[in-house]
């Protein structure tokens, strides 16, 4: 049991921890074969996966354990669950079907009728793969410099332009692509986008890791948007639109990757434990090092995601926890492969998967650079250290 | 500078550079590391396994003993030249990478942040030639020099934002020098249980 964690909470944990263990088994294959996940989709991780953060009211069978109801949709819970099903394995996590990143969007941003199809169509029967489409190829995931456009085109708009390093869109059904419809920050738009539409074009990127995650180009020729597709465009003044949309996802999101991070960070030091139990000396000392820090980073992932659900949306905390639980991976999977011996990377499958996974974590939902900016931003307004 | 730089990018560049290194140590063989294990081209290896992770233009070959001590230095040494011009490449692409990225209106060369780690990854580069031109190297003193260099390599990626983690892009580059360095130059012996390092 966590300290300060609730029991509702540590039940939740204690439920998806027994839904992961078959993970670590599957992960070489989706590592081989990112499309190998179609053939697991009966297995109980998927199922949480594909009612993570879907609203119970959806759910023929929302997760329950014991008495308790849940849709995940509290930050601590999704932290707490991604990060247990990344202990399994991330790259097998991140290939499951269900709202991921776009369903944040979604309820930033959307009215209550695209609220109500997005969640109808996520909750169906057939499993539904989504993406959420912000990194750009030449402005990264600077929202507000995009410059896939949105031009009119009689009463709705096409879509032009190009994403790249968006998470599973070569393989899903529909998902959110922000897009520019005028100049300036109050230009931006999202937009909810089936894959099937005529023009839309996306294509696997080959990566070194975390290959699960289906790490996508995609491309878009003309491709047609109705109003309707616009989030938000008949309730929210321009001001609370679009990148209103991106800010909140990767708010929202950040303790949700810290916590793949630290779910594999706690793997690979696991293993570690395992394969040398009798370490000693200063290599023992690193390995006690490592998951000190590893306990410290999960107190504070949760802290931050605690202060989330109590609507307490910290820049500079979000930015700290997301670029030094993804530092933190790194560090443990190199400390692991020092600790396990010559030539471990080319003898230990697992370790090598973990070691390559880790570097995912560095880019993934804004680079390191630009989390200090945060963290620097918090230090002078006397927010980051209080 | 060799005809390779810059072109390290390229997987079968990369195994004949490695294949280079075997050259030096072993003319017209292979240095298997202390735990029997090759990497080279699957021209010179001839048989062998996939690298997990790496190329189909690498191979890594169960060598029935280790490489003598002299050929194993040799080879350490000429490994750790690799390493050092694959970061190279590395720094440099993103230098010319983010010089041509425009942001705000300037470039994200202009970055202090960015600058930083240029010079950090600069400076590294700088002082593990340094210790390469020290006589008398040791294991210990190379595998020191390697852990320098992979931790630099991780600065060097950052530069390169997602473009890092594609498998054709230096992230494999480097992680394919990490994983040489963890094979060859790993001071402790095979199948020991760690104690210090």
């Amino acid at each position: 049991m966590t300290e300060g964690l609730s029991p509702r909470i540590e039940a939740l944990r204690a439920h998806v921890r027994e839904a992961a263990v078959e993970l670590r088994t599957i992960g070489p294959e989706i590592d081989r074969d990112p499309t190998a996940i179609d053939r697991w989709l009966h297995l109980p991780a998927v199922d949480i996966m594909r009612g993570c953060t879907v609203p119970t009211e959806y759910l023929d069978r929302p997760l329950r354990i014991g008495g308790d109801t849940y849709d995940i949709r509290s930050c601590l819970e999704h932290v707490v669950t991604i990060e247990e099903l990344s202990y399994g394995d991330a790259g097998f996590m991140l290939a499951c079907p269900g709202p991921l990143m776009s369903g944040a969007t979604i309820d930033a941003l959307a009215d209550d009728k695209q609220r109500h199809a997005y969640y109808q169509r996520m909750a169906g029967p057939e499993p539904t793969w989504t993406f959420f489409g912000l990194t750009e190829p030449a402005k990264g995931s600077a929202a507000t410099e995009l410059e896939t456009a949105l031009v009119p085109d009689g009463d709705g708009f096409r879509l032009t332009g190009g994403k790249r390093y968006v998470g599973n869109a070569a393989f899903a059904q529909l998902g959110v692509v922000f897009c520019r419809r005028a100049p300036g920050p109050l230009g931006i738009e999202a937009v909810l986008l089936d894959t099937d539409t005529p023009g839309f074009h996306a294509e696997l990127v080959e990566t070194v890791g975390l290959r699960g995650a289906r790490i996508s180009a995609i491309r878009f020729e003309d491709v047609r948007v109705e109003r309707t597709q616009i989030l938000g465009y008949q309730t929210l003044k321009p001001s609370r639109r679009g990148l209103v949309g991106a800010i909140r996802t990767l708010q929202r999101f950040r303790p949700v990757l810290a916590g793949t991070a630290l779910g594999l960070s706690r793997a690979v030091l696991d293993h570690v434990h395992r394969q040398r139990p009798g370490l000693a000396g200063t290599a023992r000392l690193r390995l006690a090092e490592a998951q000190d820090r590893l306990a410290a980073a999960r107190a504070r992932n949760y802290r931050v995601a605690q202060a989330i659900d109590a609507g307490q949306v910290r820049l500079d905390h979000v930015a700290g926890v997301k670029t030094r639980a993804a530092e933190l991976a790194e560090y443990c999977t190199l400390v692991a492969a020092d600790l396990l011996g010559p030539a471990a990377l080319l003898e230990d499958p697992l370790l090598n998967r973990l070691y390559r996974d880790a570097r995912a974590f560095e880019f993934m939902e804004g680079t390191g650079h630009i989390q200090r900016l945060a963290v620097f931003q918090g230090v002078l307004k006397g927010t980051f250290l209080d | 500078m060799t005809v390779l730089d810059g072109t390290l990018l390229d997987p079968a560049a990369f195994a004949a550079a490695l294949d280079a290194c075997h050259e030096q140590a072993a003319p017209g063989g292979l240095v298997a590391s202390g735990s029997r294990w090759a990497l080279a081209s699957a021209a010179r290896a001839g048989d062998g396994v996939p690298v997990p992770g790496g190329p189909p233009e690498l191979v890594a070959l169960r060598c029935a003993a280790p490489a003598g001590e002299r050929e194993l230095a040799v080879f350490a040494e000429q490994l750790l030249r690799l390493h050092r011009q694959a970061l190279r490449t590395v720094l440099d692409a993103a230098v010319a990478r983010l010089d041509r990225r425009l942001s705000e209106g300037t470039t994200l060369l202009n970055r202090q942040l960015v600058r930083g780690a240029v010079a950090d990854t600069a400076l590294a580069l700088a002082e593990s030639a340094d210790l390469l031109g020290l006589p008398a190297g040791t294991p210990w003193r190379r595998w020191r020099i390697h852990r320098d260099l992979t931790a630099a390599g991780r600065t060097a990626l950052k530069l390169h934002g997602a473009a890092g983690f594609e498998a054709a892009g230096p992230g494999r580059l480097l992680y394919l020098t990490e994983l040489l360095g963890n094979t060859y130059l790993h001071p402790q012996p095979h199948g020991s249980e760690a104690q210090d390092d």
